[in-house]
């Protein structure tokens, strides 16, 4: 596919991530959060399958796939839906992890500070 | 009294399966008053308190094995007290790896219900009677000779039953026994965990008395070898339990609510005693045996749930624990907070989230239980069962076990699985961190408000029904329902732009003619409209059904599927659509419909816009195909291209504002919805990404006002309420939350005017 190698769905709201950290809003948003997360992102049934791995760096700015060189502040792995669901608010990131559908690692305030609000939205055709 | 400490000794600190089956004292006492020990949970560990008898749904896979049933009974079949007594011992150590903390967790482990041996009661009923009828003094100022094993088993009974001896404990002479330093130390942390039920009424001066002189007796060293707080910070776990119990309890109440309820009745009477006579008066000696028996079943169906229940397990375990970790917070803030309650609940399987949505567990195994219990005692004459069981007993063992054994597969596909989900990292690493103090206050509070927002949120909405993918939803109330002609009404408020009426009127169109193709359509463009996707998706593929060829549907579809970002989807439905087209048919080669590369498809339909460059269609199939591929650029040319054509297509201005959007443009896009809304006001999708552009700007308090808008329009568009929720706390309209809970439109209305 010509946008990127990923048939993930989340894989569009990343690169919409992406070019989102290069307006203003997106920059204040680095200033603000100032941390690295490493989302393992799961495709289909399993967590921990076939995962592709993205890191959204809030502190330069960046979203890269890849694992993160050094130690994010928290990283997260999800199914695609889920991840989904909850960066575009349908989902609570705690009940995510309640249910089992989100497991975290590292830092936990850092891992407080990823919500929905920290993504921008999708707009519908 | 002591029966029931004994028991609360046995539940709490039995290892799953082997003291359950090998300490007929135990086993027993565990069965027949299991659930008593709640009560004596209040006092000492509140937050554990519900020792639910839960099928046993010990979650930690190494107790999988170590209670896959029946496993224990291999080698002990009809075996003596000696043996017994050593097991007792055994189970005594093994339990205790230590701390408090473990009791808390194993306690708040629903008990593993005893499959005791029928056949092994009949040999031990008559040492549990004498222990159990005020044979105190008869049998344990005794035997202090003997092995090590007996020696020290009847040590313990006695200390266990001191409390009966209005005297106390009296230190005893006894020989050396020659225990290791870790029996020892479980001996000593087991004695102090019991000693708090079993003195529950004494003070702690009392208590520490009593445990250092069973301990020197035992020549175990006490002192250094406490370790952990046994009281201070747990005073708060009590407060926040009772809490709960007033706050949360549920409407009807727990069966084994009665259960705690009579038993602190009797011990107010002053007579803990009478509890148990009471029971026994009741079910009859022989009510024990039938227990057993249900147990067995209980775990067989126990063994079921662990295969098909996996998530809600899971999520119980990841509750549990996260729930251990949080009670050793001591912020009484925390404590009394929701999140705590809530986390609790879910933990012990009385709160299930299901679907993103929290619901009372209706049928809480312990229920379950509970009930066949009854029954059980209700049915069964005394004489029938105690013949009956006891003989056919070791046949039904067999059977037992050998079904037990076709479901150790389940058994073992359920460790396998759980132990991927790597519960415990996160748990330990919160558990770390709150030590550490990483925690600020505000973060443990912001952590437990989110939660009790969404906690009052999900209580407050009504569960909805569970829409899945690709099945329509129909309104529950729908005035339209038996109207002559609701499609020519339909049509009508469609084109006013009464986008939720028109919904409904199509509604009783499909509902009164299942296939008209025509009605679907045209119910799944208002969806789509009114920013329903999935609503839109599911009318759309009724439409298609009916008419497999209708352009307009196959694009529709397209386009729905690309919202919902399922690329595969889009695509095929995008290839239909050229495959159906009268002009562009020849271009789609008929061997190519399964497996399509994005290039192969853009070519495609690129010589279909160099055949017709005035078509607008294909500039917008083409659009939509590129927003797939993410190629915003050449999206935007194609839309821009085809509203050339076609400038008073207002959906073609919203799907070029959204493009414009996704590859932040946000400026442009406003422009363009707006366009959309000049041709058609009630554009609730327009509406709903205007809100977008402006909160992906950081406009939030702008973007309030046309989520709100949208919403008035169509208050069942589930993405911007959301939106909504986010924009507010980025506008520091926290204020203005709980309206958007409850859902409140006039009042947001009222408060962000457009």
């Amino acid at each position: 596919m010509a946008g990127s190698g990923s048939s993930l769905k989340s894989a569009a709201l990343l690169e919409q991530m992406k070019s989102h950290l290069t307006t203003d809003a997106g920059k204040e948003l680095v200033k603000k959060t100032g941390l690295v997360y490493q989302l393992n992102i799961a495709p289909k049934q399993k967590m921990g399958v076939d995962e592709e791995i993205y890191v959204v760096d809030l502190k330069e700015g960046k979203v890269t796939q890849g694992a993160y060189k050094g130690k994010p502040d928290a990283s997260f792995s999800f199914k695609d839906d889920d991840f989904l669901a909850i960066a575009t608010g349908k989902m609570n990131p705690q009940i995510a992890f309640i249910r089992g559908a989100m497991k975290i690692k590292g830092s936990l305030s850092a891992a407080q500070k990823f919500t929905p609000d920290i993504f921008p939205k999708p707009s519908k055709l | 009294m002591a029966m029931r400490d004994l028991v609360t000794g046995g539940a709490a600190c039995a290892v799953p399966g082997s003291s359950s089956s090998s300490n007929p004292f135990g086993a027993l006492a565990n069965a027949i008053l299991g659930s008593t020990m709640k009560a004596q949970d209040l006092k000492g560990l509140p937050e554990s308190g519900v020792t639910v008898p839960t099928a046993s749904l010990d979650l930690r896979p190494e107790a999988q094995f170590a209670t896959i049933p029946g496993s224990e009974y291999e080698n002990q079949l009809y075996q003596h007290a000696d043996s017994q007594s050593s097991e007792f011992l055994r189970g005594f150590r093994s339990a205790s790896h230590g701390s408090f903390e473990d009791a808390w967790g194993e306690v708040h482990r629903p008990p593993i219900l005893p499959r005791a041996g029928v056949r092994e009661i009949e040999g031990q009923f008559s040492e549990f009677e004498q222990i159990y009828d005020g044979g105190v003094n008869s049998n344990i100022h005794q035997i202090w000779d003997g092995p090590p094993q007996r020696v020290l088993s009847s040590y313990l009974h006695y200390f266990v039953n001191s409390d009966r001896d209005r005297t106390g404990f009296r230190p005893t002479a006894l020989p050396a026994l020659g225990l290791s330093e870790s029996d020892k130390r479980c001996i000593r942390d087991r004695s102090c965990i019991m000693a708090r039920h079993i003195f529950a009424d004494k003070n702690e001066q009392y208590i520490n008395e009593q445990v250092s002189s069973f301990l020197h007796c035992l020549d175990i060293d006490n002192n250094h070898l406490i370790r952990g707080p046994m009281q201070g910070p747990y005073a708060e776990l009590e407060e926040y339990w009772n809490n709960s119990q007033t706050v949360l309890r549920p409407t009807a109440p727990h069966p084994a609510d009665s259960w705690i309820s009579e038993f602190s009745q009797q011990r107010a009477n002053g007579d803990p005693e009478a509890w148990a006579h009471s029971f026994e008066k009741q079910h009859g000696a022989n009510g024990w045996v039938s227990e057993f028996g249900q147990e067995q079943a209980q775990l067989l169906s126990a063994g079921q749930l662990g295969g098909s229940n996996l998530s809600s397990i899971a999520a119980m375990e990841q509750t549990r624990m996260l729930a251990h970790t949080l009670a050793q917070n001591n912020d009484p803030k925390f404590q009394n907070s929701k999140f705590l309650q809530f986390v609790s609940k879910m933990s012990r399987g009385e709160l299930i989230v299901d679907d993103n949505q929290i619901k009372p567990a209706t049928e809480t195994i312990s229920g379950d239980w509970a009930n066949e219990f009854h029954m059980q005692y209700d049915k069964k004459p005394l004489e029938e069962h105690f013949s009956g069981e006891l003989f056919h007993g070791a046949n039904t063992w067999v059977d037992e076990f050998s079904k037990q054994h076709q479901q150790e597969e389940v058994d073992d596909q359920w460790v396998t699985e759980f132990s991927k989900l790597h519960v415990q990292d996160w748990a330990e690493e919160f558990g770390q961190q709150v030590a550490e103090g990483t925690f600020g206050e505000s973060t443990t509070d912001r952590w437990a408000d989110a939660y009790d927002d969404y906690l009052d949120e999900q209580l407050a909405a009504k569960p909805k029904s569970s829409a899945s993918r690709g099945v329509y939803v129909f309104s529950d109330m729908n005035p339209y329902v038996g109207h002559a002609n609701p499609l020519k009404v339909g049509q009508e408020l469609f084109r006013k732009g009464l986008l939720s009426e028109a919904v409904l009127a199509l509604e009783a169109e499909v509902l009164k003619n299942p296939d008209n193709a025509e009605g679907w359509r045209l119910l799944g463009i208002t969806h789509a409209e009114n920013d329903d996707d999935q609503q839109a998706i599911a009318s759309m593929m009724r439409a298609q059904e009916v008419d497999p060829t209708n352009l307009e549907v196959l694009l529709a579809l397209g386009v729905s599927y690309t919202n919902e970002l399922e690329q595969a989807e889009a695509l095929r439905y995008l290839y239909k659509w050229l495959q159906n087209h009268p002009k562009y048919k020849p271009l789609a080669s008929p061997e190519q419909s399964t497996s399509l590369f994005h290039a192969d498809i853009a070519r495609l339909f690129n010589e279909a816009a160099q055949m017709s460059p005035e078509d607008a269609d294909v500039h917008i199939v083409l659009g939509v195909m590129y927003n797939v591929s993410r190629e915003y650029d050449k999206a935007i040319q194609s839309f821009e291209t085809a509203l050339k054509l076609k400038p008073h297509d207002y959906s073609l201005w919203n799907k070029l504002g959204a493009t414009q959007a996704n590859s932040v443009h946000s400026e442009d896009a406003i422009l363009a919805y707006q366009q959309a809304l000049d041709l058609k006001p009630n554009y609730v999708r327009a509406w709903a990404n205007m809100g977008i552009s402006y909160a992906n700007q950081g406009l939030y308090q702008e973007s309030v006002r046309y989520y709100v808008r949208a919403l008035a329009m169509n208050p069942k568009a589930d993405n911007a309420w959301q939106y909504l929720k986010i924009s507010l706390r980025f506008a520091s309209r926290t204020d203005m939350l709980e309206a958007c809970d409850s859902r409140n439109l006039d009042l947001l209305q009222k408060e962000f005017p457009l």
